[in-house]
């Protein structure tokens, strides 16, 4: 099975800026990839390469087996794209602005109502898109890419600042098409929507991707794990103990915790991915 | 650039036209307003001269005179009173005249008749010219006596003779009229650019198969067309297809397509409503002067034939108010159209421009 976007020692400068440093990368039909990097990392300059806004200074990228920018048309005719600033036609319902995309792609049979449903917004379909909340405008977007059932879809940030209920509704979507088969390129900030999301996530800082593989494989790999143990002791004291579990003598060390006294609790801890990626970029997300 | 794209798009800005109520109240107001203010205008031009008279006993030879066309003459009782009557604006008078009491004993006796000539500051000095002339008519009249030196002569006119035929303000205002509806588009064009541009709309076209050039062929379309079907309503309203209709509405197509380049400009550029405003204005008061300059006439310096809109208005102004045909307004046509392909490709390379860089 081809890939079906490969990026290959993509560069981009604004300026004497560099924005994207080197980057490649490659994401399977059915494969949700995670694209994870502070603000200016490259995120966004990458997405608008892969999408044929703009053109890499080096590199090459091929989409569905056709190379961008060379057949830009042929490839945005099979992509849809979720953009992290909410560019709809305010003036327009959410129908109109679905059956005016779905017009560019020639779709002219396009059920833009089940679209609607599929993001909630059935009810609202004849309503003007500048009523919509921040969470309504948002699933349209995600209704918007998908108007030509896009084999491969870009989605930035596509749940920053929503409700938990958009979040989830598109979240759901997003499982939905990537079960249909549709190559995803998600970025976000959100490390749980990563994990919970993505089959592999790339950590992107300054232009550079420093790590991509499963997000599980990249936390036992990078990140550290532990138990935090409480117990009562005799004289109806507290204590709390946090043993590595990395270590060789840890199965012992959890043993002699737990015969300490009465246990009151005991709690797992993982390496989040916000932890390994700090492992790499010596920073946070936020940061 | 593909059709149905470039359609999809048309029929997408026409949706926001439709559902932008304030471009629709000023449309709406534009086709009411400009007809209403235009068939209030005077439709004739007074051709005729009031002069005010203050005279003792030359009423058979004042009698005469009123009879000849263009005078009207105002007897009034004193000099005082002919000049209140001046000052004011009640008897619209433009010039008075006051003969002397001792008029005709001063002639019996061959002394010199003095005769008073008041005007106003406003009063152009060829019109002063006349008014001599008309006191010295009526002092030869009075004497009865021909003059020993004839300096009467037949009146040469250069040029078309307007005589009887001026061309009234409501006429005059027609292509200011024209202009002004295809500016008004102007400004809805340029605000539907600059919403694209500021909320990125444009971004989520372009990552589909529609291509740049098929937006900005939109663009043009939507524009001209919009700009195009407001002024021939307007002037259809205004009764401006009396004469040349077919020149009229190719002119009105030049004109809506180089107000449709400024547009592209504006909208470019523009950030919100008054950013658009103040563009669009920074090209369309210089693109006005001539339509002021058709009010006016004799007024405007040569330079105002350089600029885009000349064409356009001198089309306007020479066949609705001198009927001319193909042959008198090709040399205009022609200048509009240049202006035309240079302000369109302007717009189209500019806008063009901003939407690559975003």
């Amino acid at each position: 099975m081809s890939a079906s976007i490969v990026a290959t020692d993509l560069t981009y400068a604004y300026g004497d800026q560099i924005a994207v440093d080197g980057i490649s990368v490659a994401v399977d039909p059915g494969e949700v990839l995670g694209f994870l990097g502070p603000n200016g990392a490259g995120k966004s300059t990458t997405i608008k390469m892969l999408t044929g806004q703009l053109s890499p200074r080096s590199g090459t990228i091929e989409v569905l087996g056709m190379p961008m920018p060379a057949q830009r048309t042929a490839i945005q005719q099979r992509i849809g794209v979720c953009f992290e600033e909410k560019n709809l036609y305010l003036t327009m319902t959410g129908l109109e602005n679905l059956r005016f995309f779905a017009g560019l792609f020639g779709l002219r049979d396009v059920d833009s109502r089940a679209l609607l449903e599929r993001v909630d917004l059935a009810d609202r379909a004849k309503d003007r898109v500048s009523q919509y909340s921040k969470g309504m405008r948002q699933r349209l977007m995600m209704a918007r890419a998908l108007v030509n059932s896009p084999d491969v879809l870009f989605l930035d940030e596509p749940t920053d600042g929503l409700d938990p209920v958009s979040a989830r509704s598109i979240r759901e979507v997003i499982r939905q098409e990537a079960r249909r088969g549709a190559a995803i390129l998600l970025t976000t900030h959100d490390m749980m929507e990563a994990d919970t999301l993505s089959d592999r996530v790339a950590f992107i800082n300054e232009g550079q991707i420093l790590a991509l593989d499963t997000p599980e494989r990249l936390k036992l790999a990078h990140g550290s794990r532990s138990v935090r143990i409480r117990t009562r002791g005799p004289a109806d004291e507290v204590a709390e103990r946090v043993i590595a579990l990395d270590g060789a003598d840890s199965d012992d060390a959890v043993g002699e915790a737990m015969r300490a006294g009465d246990v009151l609790t005991i709690h797992t801890e993982e390496a989040t991915l916000e932890d390994v990626f700090v492992h790499f970029a010596g920073r946070g997300l936020q940061s | 650039m593909t059709p149905g794209v470039v359609s999809t798009i048309v029929r997408k800005d026409l949706t926001e036209f439709r559902a932008d109520r304030f471009f629709l109240v000023i449309t709406a107001l534009s086709v009411v307003f400009y007809p209403l203010v235009y068939w209030l205008l005077p439709s004739t031009v007074d051709e005729t001269l009031r002069v005010g008279v203050v005279q003792n006993g030359l009423d058979p030879v004042l009698d005469a005179l009123q009879e000849s066309d263009g005078i009207e003459l105002v007897v009034l009782d004193d000099e005082d009173e002919l000049t209140d009557a001046l000052l004011g604006s009640e008897l619209d008078l433009v010039a008075g005249l006051v003969f002397p009491d001792d008029l005709l004993a001063a002639a019996a006796a061959d002394e010199p008749v003095q005769v008073t000539l008041l005007v106003t500051a406003d009063v152009p000095p060829d019109i002063e010219s006349a008014l001599e002339a008309l006191a010295s008519e009526v002092v030869l009249q009075v004497l009865g006596e021909p003059p020993p030196t004839q300096l009467l002569s037949e009146p040469v006119v250069l040029g078309d003779d307007q005589v009887g035929e001026q061309v009234s303000l409501r006429e005059q205002l027609r292509p200011l009229m024209a202009f002004f509806v295809l500016m008004t588009e102007t400004f809805a064009l340029a605000t539907l650019v600059a919403g694209e541009i500021q909320s990125r709309t444009v971004t989520a076209v372009l990552v589909t198969p529609a291509t740049r050039a098929d937006f900005l062929a939109a663009k043009g379309v939507v524009g001209t067309s919009v700009a195009f079907a407001e002024a021939t309503l307007i002037m259809l309203l205004i009764g401006g297809f009396a004469t040349g209709a077919p020149i009229l509405l190719v002119t009105l197509l030049l004109g809506a397509a180089l107000v449709t380049g400024v547009g592209m400009v504006a909208g470019a550029y523009g950030k919100d409503f008054m950013t658009v405003l103040f563009t669009s204005m920074l090209f369309l008061v210089p693109l006005m002067i001539p339509a002021f300059g058709a009010l006016f006439p004799g007024t405007a310096a040569p330079w105002v034939r350089a600029l885009p809109s000349y064409g356009f208005v001198q089309t306007v102004v020479e066949v609705s108010t001198q009927n001319a045909g193909w042959t008198e307004v090709a040399g205009y046509l022609a200048l509009l159209l240049g202006w035309t392909i240079a302000a369109f490709a302007t717009g189209w390379l500019i806008l063009g421009r901003r939407m690559a860089r975003l």
